[in-house]
């Protein structure tokens, strides 16, 4: 992490740099905390932990607090400072990604209601496969892309976006599967729509690790590559800054 | 497709180690946000110690009524930024703080400013002490045409200090505070006038801080300097902030925004809003405000 917000230092105002480093300091500690939420919130589902699931629940009040203090922190940087190039990249890929964590925050959240909600109804008679599985996919894209993030390398954060297609396809063969042994055992269907519904929930949250790695692109070589085919956003990262 | 039944097998199997996770997941849970952020933020001057305070200060030049009753309070080891369009009495206000007014003819004073709880325009206030405790550092650069040394211990040596050792330390601790010494540091005995401009205004804020002063007044420090030296000037200003209270006026809005933690927006001899400088630049309460910071005044 030091070596790239050296990146960011060497203004003659060191407060300047203090704060564009606190700020990429902060980004990095909600993200940690995102991701340890959807690690857990799967955790807690395929656990059937009820109260683990309550307990993740309400730490998304700490990813929010967090929202609020970084985008509060952009504003003062901008109206403070007025960055320029690379420095107002930074803060403005910050104040997007933050939407992205906090959207990351919301389906964890929204998984451990469901695990809460399963812990009553009854158990899915299947889909836990797909959920560990899935869920752990999209965990290290998130955990990835933040080291992206911290280290402002832009070659993983390619492979971020190939995986988001991969997740896609996981969920969408998870979801056949599922649909057929709905189909198979019709009195499962509302137990086992509470599984479609985590994946489905898991699947943005890979659509945001995949908007971040995008924001880290941007931050870095200065061009907006979402919606640009991949073979382009290659050409991008393998132009010379 | 993998058959069902293998993969119901799969999810008893994971169900059973899933347990034992939980309890662990459980432990790695220690991110403490409640360190994080608004340290140094929403300040707010009621929770500020006072180093001076305004009341009803009026100030008449001739006929002109030139600041129309102003009441504020300065708060101690800040920087206090006043902004306004130009004639609308930011510096005025601040000669008021070292009693500079005094030399204008034709200028008369209401009201007070207490330092200490000790009104600065009583008659029994020692006028030169006052300056010794509110320095002053103008617009342009204005060495004495002494050498580097003999600028910096002027202050000393009129005080009537003059033991060797004493003004090498006070020169050096000056010139260090000041960010200047390891530009001048092999040139002491050369005349301040060689120095290019932002080196002149570091050595006349060294010269100022030199016989440690508790409020230091800067007359728009920066204008007449290039944007590297104003940087250099406005980090110098970051740091002195620890020891001194510091008000600075500036025609600059984004330079007050950088270096300030309080802002004063003034217009036509009136304060229109006093604030921090995190809330008047975001949001402030007045529309005048707002238009000035804006751009869309005038």
């Amino acid at each position: 992490m030091d070596s790239s917000s050296k990146e960011f230092a060497g203004h003659i105002s060191q407060q300047f740099n203090n704060e564009l480093s606190e700020l990429k300091n902060h980004l990095l500690v909600m993200g940690g905390l995102v991701e340890q939420q959807v690690v857990d919130a799967v955790q807690a589902f395929v656990s059937l932990d009820s109260g683990f699931a309550e307990e993740v629940r309400g730490r998304d009040v700490d990813v929010d607090k967090l929202e609020v203090l970084i985008d509060e922190e952009c504003v003062q940087v901008i109206a403070k400072r007025q960055p320029a190039a690379k420095d107002l990249r930074l803060v403005v890929s910050v104040a997007k990604m933050v939407n992205d964590l906090e959207r990351i925050g919301d389906e964890a959240k929204k998984i451990a209601k469901i695990a809460v909600a399963m812990a009553e109804e009854g158990e899915s008679p299947r889909g836990y496969v797909e959920v560990r599985h899935i869920g752990e996919h999209v965990a290290k894209m998130v955990r990835d892309a933040l080291d992206c993030f911290a280290r402002l390398d832009v070659e993983p954060a390619l492979e971020i976006m190939k995986e988001d297609k991969v997740v896609d396809d996981e969920y969408k063969s998870a979801t056949r599967a599922l649909i057929t042994f709905m189909m198979e055992d019709p009195r499962s269907i509302s137990r086992i729509l509470n599984v479609m519904w985590v994946l489905r929930a898991l699947e943005r949250v890979g659509d945001h690790a995949q908007n971040i790695a995008e924001h880290v692109i941007y931050m870095v070589k200065g061009e907006d590559v979402r919606h640009v085919p991949l073979d382009q956003v290659q050409n991008v990262i393998q132009k010379k800054n | 497709m993998v058959s069902t039944m293998q993969l119901t097998q799969q999810d008893e199997a994971m169900k059973e180690t899933a347990a034992q996770k939980t309890a662990s997941a459980r432990r790695t849970h220690s991110i403490d946000i409640s360190a994080i952020g608004s340290g140094s933020k929403n300040l707010r001057i009621e929770n500020e110690e006072i180093a001076m305070c305004v009341n009803d200060l009026q100030l008449h030049y001739g006929e002109k009524r030139a600041l129309h009753g102003i009441n504020m309070q300065i708060p101690k080891k800040r920087v206090t930024a006043f902004i306004g369009p130009s004639g609308c009495g930011k510096s005025t206000l601040l000669r008021c703080f070292n009693r500079m007014n005094d030399l204008v003819d034709g200028c008369r004073i209401d009201g007070e400013v207490l330092i200490d709880d000790q009104n600065i325009y009583q008659r029994a206030v020692d006028v030169a002490d006052l300056r010794r405790r509110v320095g002053m550092v103008f617009q342009k650069p204005n060495p004495f045409p002494k050498s580097i040394y003999e600028n910096v211990a002027y202050g000393l040596r009129i005080q009537g200090i003059n033991k060797k050792r004493v003004l090498d330390e006070t020169v050096e601790w000056s010139l260090r505070s000041a960010a200047l010494w390891d530009e001048v540091k092999d040139r002491l005995d050369d005349s301040a006038l060689g120095l290019s401009g932002g080196q002149q205004q570091r050595l006349v804020i060294a010269r100022t801080v030199a016989v440690k002063p508790e409020v230091l007044l800067l007359d728009e420090p920066a204008s007449a300097l290039d944007p590297l030296s104003t940087l250099k000037v406005e980090e110098l200003i970051h740091e002195l902030k620890d020891d001194y209270t510091i008000v600075i006026v500036t025609h600059n809005m984004q330079q007050a925004a950088r270096v300030s933690d309080y802002t004063a927006f003034m217009y036509m001899g009136d304060l229109v809003e006093f604030g921090s400088t995190d809330d008047l630049f975001t949001n402030p309460q007045k529309t005048q405000t707002e238009d000035y910071i804006t751009g869309r005044y005038g």
